[in-house]
């Protein structure tokens, strides 16, 4: 009881004044303003597919972007609830982007279903899952290195998250430069591997996330 | 009831404006709050105290994420219940660390369990051939009598570490006697 009541001390003595964290929905929309902007620039630089016109007169492909876009938003939400103790005590919105990625997964479906007959595939695999994961390296590190200044409960939850934040701004990189309409490749080199990116984030959380 | 979170919320808010006195007071309610849900958690009021400190220390480094604006208790708790299951996960492992192997424990059946038949004087000399690191440790453990985790205190390293130096000292020691 005495080194609690040293402890108070010492604590109440160091208490200075302390600016408050900034809201997880201002923190969100910085990350979600720097992921655009930051799409828009790759896109700049590496350009839109040449088809992008016709491509965007597919609803399946438009569904397909509007879920991408979907799951960035929702998991820049859940990031930034989730560096927050006590999640800034919205549970349930922390926890959206598993809704989102089961919506997404139906679109995948439909769009599976839809391609008959089967889109040629092309001639690259992995290039593709590279590609991505070198786009999504900057703004990872960014969510991540943010996230380090605040004191996650959750801090596993929260690197996979945040990877998958930035992988989706990758994946939409990707889909909106390459031509390619096989939603097998799609499926097989720009989606699977978001499952190894969220268990690398449970790791990168446990480590980079410790307070 | 919600007076008092009101209190506690008007606490914190003048806290995070740098009132010490309104912190202090703060800190004492919060440690009020959590001693009972730590001691329906663990057996000794030992653990509870020391938890207790590390729950205060967690709770003013996190300090900044809390606005003042929604109720203090789930954040403390959260804080409380997240330092709660890493003491008991580290606690666990520690424990399953030094369990004992039954094929262990089968070999040495036929031993004499209660007398080892070999003391830290008959290896000094063993002992001191380690190195200096472990050497150390064997030394205050075995001879002078010290837990793991006042070694580590004295010797400014973590209790894992000192244990894992052990362990490993062990095994060399094992190795060379057996030879």
């Amino acid at each position: 009881m005495d080194n609690i009541e040293q402890l108070i001390d010492t604590l109440s003595k160091d208490a200075q004044a302390v600016k408050p964290a900034p809201h997880p929905f201002k923190l969100c929309l910085l990350w979600i303003a720097g992921g655009t902007v930051y799409l828009a620039a790759a896109l700049a630089l590496t350009g839109l597919r040449p088809d992008w016109a016709e491509s965007f007169r597919n609803p399946l492909f438009v569904a397909e972007i509007i879920m991408l876009l979907g799951l960035f938003i929702v998991t820049a939400l859940s990031a930034s609830l989730l560096a927050f103790p006590d999640l800034h005590q919205k549970q349930r919105i922390a926890y959206a982007p598993l809704g989102q990625a089961l919506l997404f997964l139906g679109v995948l479906i439909l769009a599976w279903r839809a391609d008959t007959p089967a889109a040629p595939l092309p001639e690259h695999s992995i290039e593709c899952t590279a590609s991505i994961l070198l786009t999504m390296l900057l703004p990872a590190v960014w969510t991540l290195y943010s996230m380090r200044k605040f004191a996650s409960t959750h801090s596993r939850v929260a690197g996979s998250v945040a990877l998958l934040s930035a992988f989706s701004v990758g994946a939409l990189w990707l889909r909106l430069h390459e031509v390619n309409d096989s939603i097998l490749h799609v499926v097989e080199w720009h989606y699977v591997p978001a499952f190894g990116i969220g268990v690398l984030g449970l790791w990168l959380g446990k480590v980079l996330l410790k307070w | 009831m919600a007076e008092q979170n009101d209190d506690l919320e008007a606490l914190m808010r003048l806290s995070l404006a740098g009132d010490q006195r309104a912190y202090a007071t703060l800190l004492r309610e919060t440690t009020r709050l959590l001693r009972p849900f730590l001691s329906r958690r663990l057996r000794f009021s030992n653990e509870v105290d020391d938890l207790l400190q590390e729950i205060l220390l967690s709770i003013h480094k996190a300090r900044h994420t809390y606005d003042g604006k929604r109720p203090y208790k789930p954040w403390a708790y959260a804080i409380a219940k997240f330092r709660l299951l890493d003491y008991l996960r580290a606690h666990y492992s520690d424990q399953l660390r030094h369990a004992v192997d039954f094929d262990d424990l089968e070999e040495n059946l036929h031993e004499p369990v209660t007398e080892t038949g070999m003391s830290y004087e008959s290896i000094s000399g063993e002992v001191q051939k380690l190195p200096e690191k472990q050497a150390l440790i064997l030394q205050m453990m075995h001879q002078e009598g010290y837990t793991a985790k006042e070694v580590a205190e004295k010797i400014g390293m973590n209790e894992s570490a000192v244990k894992v130096a052990a362990h490993r000292a062990y095994k060399v020691l094992r190795e060379r006697l057996e030879r």
